[in-house]
């Protein structure tokens, strides 16, 4: 299948004043205007008309677009043979057999004969956006080592929309996932969940910080070279103990943070007493004005894990590490999904008695010599049948388009196709919190479609057409560039 | 108690060991004759034989198609593939396992007197993970921190047996050159040469200018011999230097010339040196950018050995495409893809699907460039990398499609003989435990 001739194709052209219009938004809220003081007689008006050029969902086409007659896997209803599929405004609007949805009489009809069409990928986690050449340190972004608490690192403040990685990504049917620093810290910042397409970042970043990874795998200690090179923390005890301290000082300054606001709300009551009163108090007995501590982003960072509204991920490999991360956040009630598990087999039912998610594998990892050949690429296998919930993830950022060979390959230990299928789609969605709009062929769904020729978890499976929030991305990236120059 | 229950394990890991070597023994008969039928056989040179037979005879192929003739006696095990599929043994022409981290001796940039197989550690269980994706030769190279880094070992993964068992009988000898950013990343982090390109080629030149001095000094000194000149018997021979004999075999086309390449041009320039000094190039490993020349690489019948789609690891990686392997087929380049990790050399098999997505390579070509082709680059493709009569019986039964995400080895033969069944597993390895 060529793009569809009657495709309403976004154009592939550049919309650089977005970016601008975007910025400046947030910050034009609370603040006096930036250009307070300089010429404007043009940008205002220009920006005007730009907001309502784009006040309408930016990526979104108003034509209806049909895909009709292709396979639909549609997740959460089966496979549909000869379905139809329409979408609109950037949302999904129908899904059925042709007897059931009719095609409106203003709709573009894409004929996806011989086609499968699924949801988009979601992979758990990547480094897109972070990273261009790995080798070149001046194009990473990954990890700030200078210590191991760095709660308060934004991946969403480095991410970089522009990345050649990430059309090589979604041509393969990847259109959301989430970013992650890299592991080498206990906690080494904050995730984003992103969508592979948009002008700019505030179009992608589709949730700023939506969960925090804590890593306890042994990689996090400093015990590089020899004892004089050694720094706190050497040990798992000086990662755990460095993890306690921080969560506790996180607890105190959120304590300090509330008995100020109870203070000065008790200042302000007295004051408004006062005020009242005044004629007869005449300013005495006034209590003093509460000092507001001191901010500490680092601190602040935490609070929302140990409030439990956002998510922290805990990744650990071996059992013992495993109970270690687990006790820890079970001690701060933190709420949690896991992380790799790689070699944590001879403990997968008490992994089955927390009833928490799991991002599993790499599969790719390589067992350790005492465990079968096969004892990670079956993990997934192992954890569905004791009735975990598993999602997987690249944990990449130039490889990020081969994530559904992994789910494919899982299936050959024993893990059923359409769990496979689940991993990369309505389970992951459903772990980060945006099933109303991800993770399958729904109606009200975001029109995030893949249009292939054939089993998405089969490697041979080429991806035609991909569609986020119904927009025809244009299927075309550094790499295929090159190709057709050498081609010619 | 630590020590105590590591000497049960011990005795219980020899006593199953010998169990299970007893129970082979009883299983196949001596000299290992298996018919295996109903198999769909890829045989990469002549098609598809859906139904085949092949009748494995003193550990060689000795007969092939939809039947064929095998004595039926006792002394035939005879196994019903009926639903899999049969291939030759994957073959990896670019690995660095079972060398425990001796991968580079990078303390100066010429070292070919480095002989891989010194340090060939036959007991890394990577060469069974190996071995269990389909894995029955690799070629083991010195690694890229220097120009020209030592010479290869070819292994057969036959796990559980002797060191010298496993090593490739009588296969022709490779050596590893490099290039492009890892040499001068390594010497100029040292403030040494070479510490750019311009670097690199010069100490390759100059290694290869002093073998040819090296070269005359003992042609001389051989003619004088032959010659019998009265000063004959008091000529003294040169001094023997092990690096230098290593590059004088190069020049004189004894071994085998593996570069570690990734740019066009530097591509190039390998081509121009192996002209200026008179010897052949048998591949470049990586070739991330052999799209770019592959008219070139054809007309000089150097093959590649290429990552089906890495890229963007650094920056001599940043052209790369996944269609470069069949782009380069096309133009008449003999194409193999590599592991050149213990990762994915477990599952060469889906790279080479790949192929099929990337470009449109038919089956054949596809599982060629994991087999034959790497075979040719190896120097073995006499005795290995198809099924043909009289090559050796290093056979994969595949349970499901194997150019896919989802087929894998249920049972593999090396030299007639199972090294790994998946109803086994652990066969063959130490930690095989009961019950497992």
């Amino acid at each position: 299948m060529q793009p569809p001739a009657n495709t309403p194709m976004w154009s592939a052209r550049p919309r650089p004043l977005l970016l601008p219009l975007f910025l400046l938004l947030p910050f034009s809220t609370n603040k006096p205007p930036m250009w307070s003081g300089r010429p404007r007689p043009l940008l205002l008006p220009l920006f005007l008309l730009l907001f309502l050029l784009f006040s309408t969902p930016a990526l979104t086409q108003d034509h209806p677009v049909a895909l009709k007659n292709g396979k639909l896997l549609t997740i959460t209803h089966g496979a549909i043979e000869n379905g139809i599929l329409i979408m609109q405004a950037g949302k999904i609007t129908a899904v059925g057999t042709t007897s059931q949805v009719a095609i409106p009489a203003d709709a573009s009809i894409i004929d996806a004969t011989g086609m499968t069409i699924y949801p988009g990928l979601i992979d758990s986690e990547t480094q897109l956006g972070l990273t261009e050449i790995s080798a070149e340190n001046t194009t990473n972004d990954l990890i700030e080592m200078s210590d191991e608490i760095m709660p308060h690192m934004h991946t969403a403040d480095a991410f970089h929309a522009e990345s050649a990685l990430i059309p090589v990504a979604r041509l393969n049917g990847i259109t959301n996932a989430v970013v992650a620093p890299e592991s080498a810290d206990t906690l080494p910042g904050q995730d984003s969940f992103i969508q592979l397409f948009g002008a700019s970042a505030p179009q992608m970043l589709l949730i700023r910080d939506n969960a925090m990874p804590l890593n306890f795998t042994g990689d996090q200690r400093r015990n590089q070279g020899g004892f004089d090179k050694r720094k706190f923390p050497s040990t798992r005890m000086g990662l755990a103990a460095q993890l306690r301290q921080a969560f506790l000082d996180a607890q105190d300054y959120k304590a300090k943070w509330a008995a100020y606001d109870r203070k000065k709300a008790e200042a302000a009551q007295d004051q408004n007493n006062k005020n009242q009163d005044s004629k007869n108090q005449n300013g005495k007995d006034k209590k003093p004005e509460p000092t507001a501590p001191k901010r500490d982003l680092k601190l602040e960072a935490l609070i929302p894990y140990l409030e439990g509204k956002k998510i922290v991920v805990l990744a650990a490999e071996s059992p013992s590490d495993l109970q270690t991360a687990v006790g820890l956040a079970n001690e701060f009630k933190l709420k949690f999904v896991l992380n790799h598990i790689s070699h944590s087999q001879p403990v997968l039912d008490y992994v089955a008695s927390l009833k928490v998610p799991v991002i599993v594998g790499p599969i790719y990892e390589a067992p350790k010599d005492d465990e079968r050949y096969d004892a990670v690429y079956s993990l997934p296998a192992q954890l569905y049948q004791r009735g975990v919930k598993i999602v997987f993830a690249s944990y990449s950022a130039h490889n990020v388009r081969n994530l559904p060979d992994q789910a494919g390959f899982a299936t050959a230990f024993g893990l059923p196709h359409n769990e496979a299928l689940k991993a990369i789609t309505l389970n992951a969605a459903e772990v980060w919190g945006v099933a109303d709009q991800l993770g399958s062929l729904d109606v009200g769904k975001n029109a995030n479609i893949v249009v292939s020729n054939g089993d998405p978890l089969d490697i041979k499976t080429d991806v035609k057409q991909v569609y986020i929030q119904g927009t025809a991305i244009p299927m075309t990236s550094r790499q295929t560039r090159l190709r057709d120059e050498y081609s010619r | 108690m630590r020590a105590i229950s590591q000497t049960k394990l011990a005795l219980r890991c020899a006593w199953l060991t010998m169990a299970l070597a007893a129970s082979a023994l009883a299983q196949s008969p001596a000299h290992n004759d298996i018919l295996i039928k109903n198999a769909t056989v890829m045989t990469v040179t002549h098609g598809t034989i859906k139904n085949g037979s092949i009748y494995i005879k003193d550990g060689k192929i000795a007969a092939v198609g939809e039947t064929v003739n095998a004595p039926s006696n006792s002394n035939v095990t005879v196994i019903d593939a009926a639903g899999k599929y049969l291939t030759p043994g994957i073959v990896d022409s670019h690995s660095h396992i079972a060398l425990d981290d001796d991968v580079n001796e990078a303390t100066s940039p010429v070292t070919p007197q480095m002989m891989m197989k010194d340090a060939f550690d036959y007991q890394d269980k990577a060469i069974y993970r190996a071995l269990a994706g389909g894995v029955t030769t690799s070629l083991l190279l010195h690694g890229s921190a220097n120009m020209i880094g030592g010479q290869a070992v070819v292994i057969k993964h036959k796990y559980g047996a002797t060191r010298d068992a496993m090593l490739f009988p009588n296969a022709p000898g490779s050596i590893k050159f490099a290039s492009g950013e890892n040499p001068k990343r390594v010497y100029g982090g040292r403030d040494q040469l070479p510490s750019t390109r311009m670097g690199n080629f010069a100490v390759q030149r100059q290694a290869l200018v002093e073998a040819q001095d090296y070269m005359r000094e003992w042609d001389a000194y051989n003619a004088k011999l032959k010659r019998g000149d009265k000063d004959a018997k008091d000529a003294t021979p040169p001094k023997r230097d092990l690096k230098l004999d290593a590059l004088a075999d190069v020049l004189r086309g004894k071994l085998m010339v593996q570069i570690h390449c990734y740019r066009a041009d530097e591509m190039l320039t390998e081509i121009a040196m192996a002209k200026e000094f008179g010897y052949n190039l048998r591949a470049f490993h990586h070739a991330l950018e052999a799209y770019k020349i592959a008219d070139q690489l054809a007309a000089n019948n150097i093959g590649i050995a290429t990552f089906a789609d890495w890229w963007g690891y650094k920056q001599e990686a940043w052209d790369a495409i996944p269609w470069n392997a069949v782009m380069a087929m096309r133009k008449g380049v003999r194409v193999a893809i590599k592991s050149d990790s213990g990762d994915y050399t477990r599952r060469l098999n889906q790279e080479a699907a790949k192929a099929i997505r990337y470009g449109g390579a038919t089956e054949d070509e596809a599982l060629k460039m994991i087999t034959l082709n790497a075979a040719w680059i190896i120097g073995v493709d006499d005795r290995i990398g198809s099924i043909e009569v009289g090559k050796d019986a290093d056979l994969v039964i595949w349970d499901g499609y194997p150019l896919s995400s989802t087929g894998v080895p249920g049972k593999v033969f090396i030299d007639g003989e199972v090294y790994f069944d998946r109803a086994q597993p652990g066969l063959g390895t130490t930690h095989y435990k009961e019950g497992e």
